[in-house]
């Protein structure tokens, strides 16, 4: 008998060939591209004016410099700098794409789990119910994020209305402690609002959270049923069961969740994009529409913008690197 | 028995306000969308139509030329939705059935390719296509289709054509069929479950897109529906409940590929429909 390593050809398959293709130029290529041209000044157009800068995008992006005055309007974010960043709107694009990821992936994930544990139950019309439930995830997309701004919509919309009408409930009883009732309380502003637009596009991303609650839904599944009855036995409570059997066995669908859940936040455009709006004060820049503008706008900074999206690469990197550490301590793999 | 029986009334209870809070920001539009637009912005505000207006769909799918926009998606998600499936199962037949060389390297190129964030490919992927002389055309928008379809999707098949037992292959090839005919004879009618999860997984994917056609097409005749509604946004605004209404338009094929890939993919295969975050960077 000859070596078996002599039967398998040396080279991939044809099958392979159109996802090699991709592979190569639409993903390495393009990477390595990306460092490339985070190196180089250039405007896309001509590319004998293509310049190379080294680090110096880099050096842009990351500057701080020292301000003298300490005018009060300054955004937190200054202060944990240490000073008036060079390039304030990716500082400030940067935050808001942070904060996004870190309120909208938890808060996804909790209704995701929530519709999991309802949806895992054999009863009648169940099928019907999970259909609904994904169904949010599949029309997420610039219809679905219209409908939103209106709803959203701070006089007309359906939630500042019903707010305004269960003020209007409870006004007489307000009044008895308060001459002017209910006038003066809060209505939101939501995506007029610096404060209050971020609330609002979180709200917006739960809605999705379809294909997590079939990640959920598939653990839940999995989950060892020997386990509950020697609990059953021992007269555990639901709730202890649930916190003591079911959860640790869902850890590695958290763990996924959490991972895809906050880097493909971290990318978010649309949202960004078309609810954009002055009042808000920049409040939802995020940092995909701050790279799209540099790069794709005068004065077209091409280099510039790479440098950014290094950046965030590294940033995910980093993020993903943590969660998968810090999971070593909260993860629980079955046997 | 009581307690069973209370249990599940409480669960049904609970899924109905579940989906019905789901459901709410639709139904709100769908209210809207029938209302004339002087009660739209009457105060007191009023989110129950005073009459219903039905022409508000005729007149915001006439407005713009918002049926050419559809069609436009069609033809874009189509082409992609037929690539995405055939090269994502010919790879996966490929790393579940073919043997060659250095084949775990590939692998990890695969695993690698899932991991790499969309946004930052973006501009390079630009820099691409219109060195290739694509702009304003389709190609940008459905060519990465036809190169593998996805990592996520060559995972599915992948995993699933694992599943098929090798008899099935085996009495094919005692027919004198070649991989191409095991493929697309055996493999894929098999993995049905996988075949229309990854068919709607790349419809909605190719329906919703909005940042690639923003960046590629310059021409609003070209415009798929994503971005006819920007532009419905950006031009008519404040006649919101047109706006809303071709929003709704926008929302029925999607609706309708849902259902019929829902038929195929089965309740059984239901878990199979799971995370593609990763796909889905768009929101």
């Amino acid at each position: 008998m000859r070596n078996p390593r002599h039967r398998f050809p040396i080279s991939p398959p044809a099958f392979l060939l159109p996802w090699l293709v991709g592979v190569f130029m639409l993903a390495g290529l393009p990477l390595t591209a990306t460092i490339l041209l985070s190196c180089a000044q250039w405007d896309g157009v001509d590319f004998s004016s293509a310049t190379w800068v080294g680090v110096r995008h880099y050096q842009e992006l990351t500057t701080v410099e020292a301000t003298s005055d300490p005018a009060q309007n300054q955004p937190w974010s200054w202060a944990l700098l240490g000073g008036k960043p060079r390039d304030a709107l990716f500082v400030r694009s940067m935050t808001n794409s942070l904060n996004f990821a870190c309120l909208a992936t938890p808060l996804s994930l909790t209704v995701a789990l929530f519709l999991a544990i309802l949806l895992n139950a054999r009863l009648a019309g169940m099928t019907a119910f999970r259909s609904l439930a994904y169904l949010p995830h599949v029309l997420g997309g610039v219809a679905t994020i219209l409908i939103w701004s209106w709803v959203f919509n701070p006089t007309f919309g359906p939630v500042n209305v019903t707010i305004r009408f269960a003020y209007d409930l409870i006004d007489p009883i307000v009044r008895i402690f308060n001459d002017r009732g209910t006038v003066d309380w809060l209505l939101p502003g939501w995506l007029t609002s610096e404060t209050w637009c971020m609330p609002a596009v979180v709200c917006m991303h739960a809605w999705t959270a379809g294909a997590s609650v079939f990640v959920f839904l598939a653990a839940l599944q999995g989950t060892d049923p020997d386990a509950h009855g020697a609990a059953l036995i021992d007269g555990a409570s639901r709730w202890r069961r649930f916190w003591l059997i079911t959860l640790p066995q869902l850890t590695p669908a958290i763990l996924f969740n959490l991972v895809t859940g906050l880097v493909a936040s971290m990318q978010s455009f649309n949202y960004s994009y078309l609810l954009y709006n002055r009042a808000q004060n920049d409040g939802l820049l995020f940092v995909v529409l701050h790279i799209y503008r540099s790069a794709f706008e005068p004065p077209y900074r091409l280099g510039y913008a790479s440098a950014m999206a290094c950046l965030l690469f590294v940033i995910l990197l980093a993020f993903t690197a943590l969660t998968f550490a810090s999971s070593k301590r909260w993860v629980h793999y079955a046997s | 028995m009581q307690a069973e029986s209370k249990r599940t009334i409480l669960r049904y209870g609970l899924l109905v306000l579940a989906t019905s809070m789901l459901a709410a920001p639709l139904l709100a539009a769908l209210l809207v969308a029938v209302m004339p637009i002087e009660q739209v912005y009457a105060l007191p505000a009023n989110l129950v139509p005073e009459r219903v207006d039905w022409r508000n769909f005729t007149d915001a799918a006439t407005r713009l030329p918002f049926l050419r926009f559809i069609a436009n998606s069609f033809v874009v998600s189509v082409s992609a939705v037929i690539g995405a499936v055939l090269t994502s199962a010919m790879a996966g037949y490929a790393f579940a059935r073919l043997h060659w060389k250095g084949k775990h390297a590939y692998v990890a190129v695969l695993i690698a390719s899932l991991v790499i964030p969309a946004q930052i490919l973006l501009i390079p992927q630009f820099l691409l296509f219109s060195s290739l002389g694509w702009i304003n055309t389709y190609k940008p928008l459905i060519v990465p289709a036809w190169l593998g379809g996805g990592a996520f999707n060559v995972f599915l098949f992948w995993q699933f054509f694992r599943t098929i037992p090798r008899d099935f292959d085996d009495a094919a090839k005692l027919d004198g069929a070649s991989h191409w005919i095991i493929l697309t004879r055996v493999m894929i009618p098999m993995a049905m479950p996988v075949t229309a999860t990854v068919a709607l997984l790349s419809f909605v994917y190719h329906w919703q897109d909005f940042q690639k056609p923003l960046i590629y097409l310059s021409d609003f005749r070209t415009y798929p529906v994503a971005l006819g509604l920007r532009m419905y946004q950006a031009t008519s605004g404040s006649w919101i409940n047109l706006v809303i209404a071709a929003s709704l338009i926008a929302l029925l094929p999607v609706l309708v590929v849902f259902i019929i890939a829902q038929h195929h993919i089965g309740p059984a295969n239901a878990a199979l429909a799971l995370g593609d975050a990763n796909e889905r960077d768009d929101d």
